[in-house]
């Protein structure tokens, strides 16, 4: 996980793109636990973004459904909230622990 | 108040000791182990725990504040492992210490139930493959019943 202010979070940042997190089935039905997206200088809302990356990985699509977002580490309540670069967003799947 | 998010084996003893306080008479402890489940793929040896450290830590400070809150507990711990926790080793520890017993139950009990549903922590067995029964002795039993 990157933090603010990091040197591979500014890397992201300068490449333009947002740094995805993906949890459990979700990190399953993508391949990996982390991604760079290109996202453009303006921002994307929250819900283009995973509308990209679900056209991208349609087994996303079920489990986008039944997960929640976070964005910077704060749970996102408005899906037109915008992404920018060098920002990260994180798919939570429902939760399993204990 | 304790959070912790650990590789590390979880001790009780050491939970207890997070709750120790002169003015609090009622102190429950509740540890969750793995079992050695069966599932189709063979019985569970291990849980894969992650998480997603920033906000599991955050909400986990926060249920900590909730049962301070809700049920007067002076003290209250909320540990979790991640990474692989194997059958009979602890996975996670709460509990409470308030004034009396039926709080500190009460407290322990919403901890868990809390942790489990707003905590970010996903598990993955590990599971034993059912090994085949050998050949040799499949054929020597259809003979000996045949």
């Amino acid at each position: 996980m990157t933090e603010h202010g990091s040197p591979a979070r500014r890397a992201t940042a300068a490449a333009g793109h947002a740094r995805l997190l993906l949890f459990s089935s979700a990190r399953t039905a993508v391949g990996t636990g982390a991604l760079d997206w290109p996202v453009p200088a303006q921002g994307t809302p929250v819900r283009e973004l995973l509308d990209e990356l679900s056209r991208a990985h349609p087994a996303l699509v079920a489990i986008l459904a039944h997960s929640r977002i976070f964005h910077d580490g704060v749970p996102v309540f408005r899906l037109d909230e915008r992404v920018r670069a060098g920002d990260e967003v994180a798919v939570h799947p429902p939760y399993g622990g204990g | 108040m304790s959070v912790r998010l650990s590789s590390r084996p979880l001790v009780p003893s050491a939970a207890y000791r997070e709750l120790e306080d002169p003015t609090l008479g009622g102190v429950v402890l509740f540890a969750g182990r793995v079992r050695a489940d069966p599932t189709e793929s063979g019985t569970v040896r291990a849980l894969l725990y992650e998480t997603h450290r920033g906000p599991a830590l955050r909400v986990m400070e926060e249920l900590e504040t909730e049962v301070k809150r809700r049920f007067g507990a002076g003290r209250a711990v909320v540990w979790h492992r991640v990474g692989r926790v194997r059958v009979g080793e602890i996975a996670v520890i709460v509990g409470a210490a308030c004034g009396h017993r039926e709080p500190a139950f009460e407290a322990t009990r919403y901890l868990i139930e809390q942790l489990k549903r707003t905590v970010p922590v996903w598990k993955e067995a590990r599971a034993r493959p059912v090994r085949p029964r050998p050949r040799r002795r499949l054929r020597r039993r259809a003979r000996s019943t045949g």
